[in-house]
């Protein structure tokens, strides 16, 4: 049995790697031995476990992990396939039709807002830009107070921060792979005198090829698939992907088990897609599916785990705005860690500064004009960087809601214009880290606004109330809330430990039980919760 | 009755006028697409040409221009990937320029025409209007067929390497993930690798910036790719 803070992670030190040459292939053999893709199933499938994990994105990876080296019989589920290096798709529009929820096409109605979950053995880590943070004390006070919760603080948290960024050695980037577009930013800060800092990232021996959202070739992200995922299989889990859960089974107050169908990969989960029902009994279930899944399986499973009413609602996310600045000479943006530096400086004002790359077309769309017009920005791009703001914008809410006919939910969500008010800031001040670091001009992508500045002073308008939701081009990708934790059951629909309220053996870990946004990329915090969670889990089971 | 009868063929005479006039305007007259589209039909293909033709012209620097650019094959792949729902509000987006004269005729003789049929000073002012929308939402429909346009526009591998941002070559790293997965949707026999694979991405060195570039975009065709 482990405590609540569990120990050191014997069987992944961080030079497992480099002796892998004097590794037995043993391990290997008996961990294929766990893992089933879509190819290996030919009829209906019936398992039984000590817990079943539904997701296998950062929450559910390490909750899997944990569970199984606590020597707890583990089925990790996932809907997605695995990706080898081989099936990175490198064109970044067609990459999303094959990692992401609805083609990466999901918007938000109400505020429109596009926004991506992906669909993959490792969930959101395979796509994303591997940033990890940990959120200030200030975070966990406000989630303290409001919500009623005595043990989610730092000090209680630090321990499980501490052995994931071990685990998967987190830290900062390195100048070496930063290149040009990332190094600016941090002379932007310099000359306006605001802090800033490398990012500490998820990654082993990042070589700065600035693709991190088709998938990473040099496999030196720490995506959960080479990570997490590949150590619960070593710890004797069993992966089983290809597998939509589409309801929790339960019994009174107590889960039994999932059940669903098996899905073609890539078929978008669409009834068309599937072919033979599963159904695996387990003695306890986590719930990992993400924000926006989690509230669709729980509606799904007769409006399980909402008796608060809770269950789909407070959904929060952290809009995002950028900018492109062009500078005089070549700034080679392909070259550089995707996102490679930060700055905290303004999170108390609710906003966190970021450099940002994606594959150019992605980025392109954003351009103005057409013609000849279209085609010079396009020429700009070797001397382009992208810089963002993510807001914590825990004033705007929405919902999650069921699609009648479908897993995909339908996401309700209005931005609240004290939360406006913080993104024009922030875009004032991308503006002028721009001008500050020499760029000659800004593309600001605000409809309704100049499509270019080439002077500071023509950025103030973006810091006007003229400046309304609509005119904004925005993503949210940090998504939270829709079950959230909260010391009254009356109020939240997990506690502390991510035990819902209403079932003695139903959990839940994704970024959903957040009480509010961190303000901070989510990744990290969300696998700390999970890490806590699972040790309690195991020690209760 | 007589009188019924009268009202009924005059109703089922109209709805036969008017299923002709659809036919003819939404099908008719097209020209041949080219071999191996999977979703386009020969209206969505000339529509894609139509408008790359005037939004990505010749003479811009760029070594593809946008007729040459396979757009069609290229939205036909991303639609064919592209789950049900989206793939028809992305065709509903194409349909509603093509069409968008029977409501918004362009100011020139034959301004009812089809998108498509119009000469290209026409076209470039049918998007200009649309573009310039005092109301937001429908400027917002040029820009989301710009997206869809530009997208393989851009992404031409002859494009993104004339701008120096196509992707590195780099020789693809054996993890984890690669011993213990097999590709999606082989079985996992297919699956040959051995422990002794495994790379350390430690011990590889930061790319070079302007190191060598991903084979696929040293061709020129994107039917290459
Ligand atoms: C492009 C992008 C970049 C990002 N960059 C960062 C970053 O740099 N740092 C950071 O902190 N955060 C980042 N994020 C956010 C971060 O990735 C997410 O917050 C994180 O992945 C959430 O983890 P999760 O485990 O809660 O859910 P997810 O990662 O969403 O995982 C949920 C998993 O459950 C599976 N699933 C869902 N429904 C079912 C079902 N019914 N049956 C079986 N399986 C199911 C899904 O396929 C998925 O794999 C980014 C997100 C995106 C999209
Ligand atoms: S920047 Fe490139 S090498 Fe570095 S982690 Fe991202 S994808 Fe991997």
């Amino acid at each position: 049995m482990s405590d609540e803070r569990g120990g050191a992670d014997p069987d992944f030190a961080p030079e497992r790697v480099a002796n892998a040459a004097s590794e037995s292939g043993d391990w290997l053999a008996a961990a294929r031995e766990r893992v089933r893709v879509f190819a290996q199933y030919d009829g209906p499938i019936q398992e039984k476990a000590d817990v079943v994990v539904v997701g296998s994105g950062p929450c559910g990876a390490v909750a899997a992990y944990e569970l199984a080296r606590a020597g707890k019989d583990v089925i990790l589920v996932e809907e997605g396939p695995p990706f080898t290096v081989r099936d990175f798709e490198l064109d970044g529009n067609l990459s999303m039709t094959r990692t992401m929820r609805e083609g990466g096409l999901r918007m938000t109605r109400g505020t429109t807002m596009p926004t991506m979950q992906a669909v993959a053995l490792g969930g959101g880590s395979l796509v994303n830009s591997a940033i990890c943070v940990r959120p200030p004390q200030s975070v966990f006070d406000r989630w303290a107070t409001g919500f009623e919760l005595e043990r989610t603080n730092r000090e209680a948290l630090d321990p499980h921060f501490d052995a994931i960024g071990a685990f998967l050695g987190i830290a900062p980037t390195p100048d070496a792979v930063q290149g040009r577009r990332n190094l600016l930013f941090r002379d932007a800060c310099d000359a306006l005198g605001l802090s800033s800092e490398p990012i500490a990232r998820n990654v082993r021996g990042c070589r700065g090829s600035g693709e991190c959202f088709t998938g990473c070739r040099s496999r030196a992200k720490q995506s959960m698939d080479v990570s997490y995922v590949p150590a619960a299989l070593r710890a004797g889990a069993r992966v089983m992907t290809s597998l939509q859960v589409q309801a929790v089974r339960h019994v009174g107050r107590r889960a039994t088990g999932v059940a669903g169908h098996v899905v073609v990969p890539f078929s978008g989960g669409s009834r068309v897609g599937r072919t033979h029902r599963f159904s695996i009994d387990a003695k306890a279930v986590v719930l990992a599916a993400g924000c926006t899944a989690t509230p669709v399986l729980l509606r799904h499973s007769g409006n399980l785990a909402n008796r608060s009413g809770q269950v789909g609602r407070n959904l929060q996310f952290h809009p995002g705005v950028a900018i492109a600045g062009v500078f005089p000479e070549a700034v080679d943006p392909q070259f550089g860690a995707t996102q490679g530096y930060q700055s905290l400086a303004f999170l108390d004002e609710g906003f966190k500064l970021e450099t940002l790359w994606a594959p150019p077309p992605l980025l392109s769309m954003r351009f103005p004009g057409m013609g000849a017009e279209l085609q010079a920005r396009y020429a700009e791009l070797p001397r382009m960087a992208v810089w963002d703001a993510i807001v914590g914008a825990n004033r705007s809410l929405g919902e999650v809601r069921v699609r009648p006919w479908s897993t995909n939910p339908v996401l309700h969500w209005r931005l609240h214009p004290e939360d406006l008010a913080i993104l024009r800031r922030a875009l004032h001040v991308i503006a002028r880290l721009f001008f500050a670091a020499g760029a000659t001009k800004i593309l600001p992508g605000v409809h309704g606004f100049a499509e270019q500045m080439v002077r500071e002073e023509e950025a103030r308008a973006l810091d006007s109330p003229a400046v309304r939701p609509e005119n904004l081009v925005m993503g949210g990708n940090h998504v939270f809330c829709t079950t959230r934790m909260h010391g009254d059951p009356t109020r939240g629909v997990v506690d502390e430990d991510g035990r819902c309220h209403d079932l003695e053996n139903l959990y839940i870990a994704d970024t959903g039980i957040f009480p509010m946004c961190p303000s901070v990329n989510p990744m990290w915090t969300g696998m700390a919760l999970a890490r806590r969670q699972a040790l309690t889990l195991a020690n209760r089971l | 009755m007589l009188g019924s009868v009268f009202t009924a063929f005059l109703v089922i005479g109209a709805a036969l006028v008017l299923a002709i006039a659809f036919q003819r305007r939404c099908f008719a007259g097209y020209p041949a697409p080219p071999p191996g589209l999977a979703v386009l039909h020969r209206g969505e293909v000339a529509f894609i040409q139509a408008a790359a033709e005037v939004l990505f012209p010749d003479g811009a620097g760029l070594p593809v221009v946008g007729v040459d650019a396979h757009l069609p094959l290229y939205v036909d792949h991303h639609l064919s990937a592209l789950p049900p729902r989206q793939r028809l509000q992305i065709r509903a987006l194409l349909a509603l320029f093509e069409h968008v004269t029977l409501v918004q005729p362009a100011g020139v003789p034959g301004g009812h025409d089809r998108f498509s049929s119009l000469p290209p000073a026409a076209r470039i002012a049918v998007l200009e209007r649309i573009s310039s929308h005092e109301t937001l939402s429908i400027r917002i429909l040029f820009t989301a067929l710009r997206a869809v346009l530009s997208l393989g526009y851009l992404g031409h591998p002859a494009n993104l390497r004339e701008l120096g941002l196509a992707p590195f070559e780099i020789e693809p790293a054996v993890s984890d993930a690669e011993l213990l997965f097999p590709r999606v949707g082989a079985l996992p026999l297919s699956n040959r690798h051995l422990l002794a694979d495994r790379t350390d991405p430690t011990h590889r060195a930061p790319l070079d910036p302007d190191g060598p570039r991903h084979r696929a975009y040293l061709r020129s065709s994107r039917d290459s790719r």
